[in-house]
């Protein structure tokens, strides 16, 4: 990849920071950076396209490492569960066997498989030793008859959200405007009802939880041409030039894919997000807006005023319970301020926020959400993460499955929210799941045993107690 | 039909053709009810209706959770040294406990009995024993012989210390050699009592006429009694523990050798074991510990009375049963816990925590002996699932009273209810009214599974074994369930039970294969 594309797609003009002086996104810091690399970006940002056959082409680690760790469901193919890679080995890499490897490799895939299209990840080695994805792609897809995609997106081009805009130019360069939408479908209840199509970016259908939103989605009548990626199919992802709107749901991964929409087919967008009643209600309300359509406005308010109201007596019984807990969150993106939404929906106080892959704009939503004042994170490493947790007596932390082992020690409740996690908290219903899993996480009798030192650590007189671990006491021993 | 280039065990063998039209044609002539017929009684036992007429059931016992008193007994017998278990009775019930246990520890087991016939039924067994004991001493050559009895010599009412002295007098037995013994009849309670009476008889035997002399705490250790314990994991995990923290022990009764020797070409009919001399040290102990103290009401009072030491702790089964052990331990002895078990402890906390979501509100079924099921749930409560069915067919009424008020005390246990006295079938009534997550208890189990499975799919109730005995899975008895190693052992066993039945559930592609995960 040229040196100018990767800076072209690192100023992306749709982020608020390039517009302040600033350029660029941050450059991973050797040593004191955790997270993916630009091959990770692409693969997860991709991935749960069904209906493709994923190949990484590169050592085995790259594939072995990154192969089915991420819960995106389908409802349809699993072909996108099946890990392929060419496994390059030592003697690959010096006699320049790379290319000839992967298209063989292709026409494997394409034998055994059938897959709607392939999509072929450079890594590393292979972008180094210099194998020409491209034209192997090129090739490959003229002799077997099967799209075949380069995803030129190799570890050390940067950080992993630069992998994911590297797989949206990829779709946009390559995939999107192949093929024209079938003509909506007509309801046969309603057959007056005036279907339109719109796009969701960044929906990975995480846990299954996208299938929480869409039926709100079928009933006002909106199809949803493609979500790129969750649980979508090949041929979706050909006609997202046919939307009429688009939703950016995850706000800095493919950004430039809305961006781009919009310059190349004049689809407009929005950012929003699927966590929290009113977001969920403002994700309609801006698509009715976008589309400009009175009567799908109508339809969505008299929507929300059902949900909102059905929600409101479903989930009385949970804000109890919940109500003054304490939470300390530690996401990224979108979710630094959509989570804090739904959970002060709840009755929960957010003590703190991570705003590591937060934009500006999601910082000043957070600032809307929780006051000036309020606590970002920049980097959460694990120390600093239970340092705070202690600092603002926090009861649970909602963060990622990395973190989980961490909060864990500190005997810190905790809530997955991360691409790993067993719950889908999007859309309505999904506000009962967190609602309920945050109770269980906060109620489990392993808190109070875990907290309590072991019986003989507390000494009889009340005077040596003080100095013997009081209970509930964070103890952060290694970072 | 078997080919002899292929053969076939039963299953699947009988799975063809030929013979499931041979069982076709057998059935015309049985003048069996139609498949219908059965299928249509079948469902009806699983009904609420069934359930409740199964519940006046009065005088039959069907799949009883329990077995009979000289089982214990022998059990007990086997942990003494180079002790010979002698069963004075019909030689069948001992044939009977020997496959018992041979098919739970996998280890031959050496019981002998006085084969007892027509004959002794009608004149009392006095011969037989005559002979049994002469003819055991000269055989198998053991230093003690512990003797029990089964339900013949108890109905015509023997009396084994008489027998005994007599066979003593008549030269049959050297007058010194040591022949505790205990009255185990069948119809009076069950495996565990054996237990308790067999233990009891022996301490009695050795320490009764010689407690002068003897001070509480004069030999700085303390005594262990385990009750029926059949996990080889438990005896060692308690002496580990012990020896941790610096605390020297005996155990009363030791058969972790002997149910355990290692095969290496020789056969040891005896291997461990509790020695005599330890026994009648045992009153010099600081105290006695009951591992399973609701079954072992007659050592207990042998103890207290005699000994004068308090046998005062509860099971250590779970974190806070475990806790209360070694602070008991500790002061008792007035040995520190040390930083080893702290650590351990730790250890079990941290994986309480990384398991915790999975087992929070689970839903457990479970049987077995009172003290077991004591510790189950309160390891379940601990962890945040809920106990439903606890079923144990030999506890006592304080028992359940005990175990009912500690399930009541805890928000996870308000859905639990105690069945004393009830069989499997019971249980079987149970689970298809009110459907567990899971059953916890012995391999007798599996056929509530099975039934459970046949009504369809969405009422099967998987079983995890734990337990005694264990027949249908391979060494089972090496796990430890006491202790913080013991817990361990049963999170992990309790939390993979939950994963592998979601994978079963979420593996039938194309169907329910969206969630099954690489990562859990």
């Amino acid at each position: 990849m040229k040196s100018s594309d990767l800076a072209a797609l690192l100023d992306e003009p749709a982020c608020d920071h390039n517009l302040k002086g600033k350029t660029g996104c941050a450059r991973p810091t050797p040593g004191a950076t955790a997270g993916g690399c630009t091959f990770d970006g692409a693969q997860i940002a991709l991935l749960p396209i069904a209906d493709v056959a994923h190949i990484v082409h590169g050592p085995s680690g790259c594939a072995g490492s990154s192969w089915d760790n991420r819960g995106a469901r389908s409802s349809g193919p699993t072909l996108y569960k099946i890990g392929m890679t060419t496994d390059l080995s030592e003697q690959d890499v010096i006699m320049g066997r790379g290319e000839k490897r992967l298209f063989h490799a292709i026409k494997q895939a394409v034998d055994r498989y059938s897959p709607a299209a392939v999509f072929v990840y450079s890594t590393c080695v292979t972008a180094l030793i210099g194998d020409d994805l491209e034209a192997t792609c090129k090739a490959a897809a003229a002799r077997w008859g099967v799209p075949v995609i380069p995803v030129d997106a190799a570890g050390f081009y940067g950080n992993k959200n630069l992998g994911n805009r590297l797989a949206g130019e990829a779709m946009l360069q390559y995939v999107v405007g192949g093929r024209e939408p079938e003509p909506p479908p007509v309801d046969p209840v309603r057959p007056d009802l005036r279907v339109r199509d719109v796009n969701l970016i960044g929906e990975y259908n995480i846990a299954g939880e996208f299938w929480h939103t869409l039926p709100l989605f079928d009933e006002l009548g909106l199809r949803v041409l493609c979500a790129l990626s969750g649980d979508a199919r090949f041929a979706e992802v050909q006609t997202m030039h046919r939307a009429e709107a688009t939703m950016v749901v995850c706000s800095r991964a493919m950004l430039n894919v809305a961006r781009k929409l919009k310059e190349s087919y004049g689809i407009p967008w929005f950012e929003g997000s699927f966590y929290g009643i009113n977001d969920v209600s403002a994700a309609l309300r801006d698509f009715a807006r976008l589309l400009d359509d009175a009567d799908l406005s109508a339809r969505t308010e008299t929507l929300i005023a059902r949900e909102e109201a059905r929600l409101a007596v479903e989930l009385a019984p949970w804000r109890e319970r919940l109500r003054g807990r304490r939470a300390l969150l530690y996401t990224g993106g979108v979710k630094s301020w959509s989570i804090v939404a739904a959970l002060q929906d709840l009755g929960i106080q957010v003590v703190a926020t991570g705003t590591k892959k937060s934009t500006e704009e999601d910082k000043a939503r957070i600032k809307a959400l929780m006051g000036e004042d309020a606590q970002m994170i920049e980097d959460g490493n694990a120390r600093q993460l239970l340092n705070l947790a202690r600092q603002h007596r926090a009861d649970i932390l909602i963060a990622g499955g990395r973190n989980q082992y961490t909060a864990l020690k500190a005997r810190l409740p905790f809530l997955d929210v991360n691409q790993e996690r067993e719950h889908g908290y999007a859309g309505y219903q999904g506000m009962m799941t967190l609602a309920r899993q945050l109770t269980r996480a906060l109620e489990n009798p392993v808190w109070e045993a875990v907290r309590r030192p072991a019986p003989w650590r507390v000494l009889p007189s009340p005077a040596s107690r003080r100095g013997a671990g009081v209970e509930g006491r964070l103890e952060v021993r290694h970072g | 039909m078997q080919n002899a280039d292929a053969i076939k065990p039963g299953y699947p063998l009988f799975t063809g053709e030929d013979y499931q039209a041979t069982f076709e044609r057998k059935h015309v002539f049985e003048e069996a009810p139609s498949k219908d017929k059965l299928e249509e009684v079948f469902c009806w036992t699983t009904t609420e209706e069934y359930k409740t007429l199964n519940f006046q059931r009065e005088a039959l016992t069907i799949n009883p959770a329990k077995a009979c008193q000289p089982l214990g007994a022998v059990l007990c017998a086997l942990g003494f040294y180079k002790t010979l278990p002698y069963v004075h009775g019909s030689q069948g019930c001992v044939a009977y406990f020997r496959t018992y246990f041979n098919r739970h520890f996998r280890e031959p087991i050496a019981t002998v009995s006085d084969s007892m016939t027509e004959d002794a039924a009608v004149f009392g067994g006095q011969k037989n024993m005559f002979e049994g004991l002469q003819n055991a001493l000269k055989l198998y050559q053991p230093e003690m012989m512990a003797v029990s009895t089964t339900c013949m010599a108890e109905v015509i009412g023997d009396d084994l210390n008489a027998f005994i002295t007599n066979a003593r007098k008549d030269g049959r037995v050297p007058m010194d050699f040591p022949i505790p013994f205990a009255h185990t009849p069948s119809f009076v309670g069950s495996h565990t009592t054996g237990w308790d009476n067999m233990e009891e008889g022996v301490l009695r035997y050795f320490t009764l006429n010689e407690m002068e002399g003897k001070t509480v705490g004069g030999n700085r250790k303390l005594n262990i009694v385990t009750g029926f314990e059949t996990y080889l994991g438990n005896f060692r995990v308690i002496k580990r523990m012990l020896k941790e923290m610096g605390v020297e022990y005996a155990f009363l009764s030791d058969p972790e050798e002997v149910l355990d020797t290692p095969a290496d070409g020789e056969f040891r009919m005896y291997a461990g074991g509790t020695r005599i001399e330890e026994i009648k040290d045992a009153p010099n102990a600081i105290d006695t510990l009951l591992l399973q103290p609701w079954t072992l009401p007659k050592t207990k009072k042998y103890v207290q009375e005699t000994w004068k030491h308090t046998a005062g702790n509860n099971i250590p089964m779970g974190l806070g049963g475990t806790d209360e052990f070694l602070m008991k331990v500790s002061e008792l002895t007035g040995q520190p816990i040390p930083d080893s078990l702290t650590q351990e402890r730790g250890r079990l906390l941290d994986m309480m925590t990384d398991s915790h979501s999975w087992l929070h509100g689970k839903r457990f079924s479970l049987f077995g002996d009172p003290d077991f099921v004591t510790g189950m749930c309160q390891f379940l409560l601990e962890l945040g699932a809920e106990p439903l069915h606890v079923v144990c067919h030999n506890g006592n009424k304080r028992w359940a009273k005990d175990l009912t008020q500690r399930l009541k005390d805890s928000p996870y246990g308000q859905s639990a209810e105690v069945h004393l006295g009830k069989d499997l079938w019971h249980l079987r009534s149970l689970v298809f009214a009110d459907k567990p997550d899971f059953l916890i208890g012995n391999s007798y189990g599996k056929f509530i599974q099975r039934d459970t499975l046949h009504k369809g799919k969405a009422f099967e109730v998987p079983l995890i074994r734990f337990g005694f005995p264990l027949f249908d899975r391979h060494h089972l008895h090496r796990d430890t369930t006491l202790g913080y190693e013991g817990a361990m052992h049963i999170l992990k066993t309790l939390v993979n039970a939950v994963m592998e039945r979601l994978d079963e559930e979420t593996m039938h592609m194309g169907e329910t294969d969206f969630a099954f995960d690489l990562i859990r």
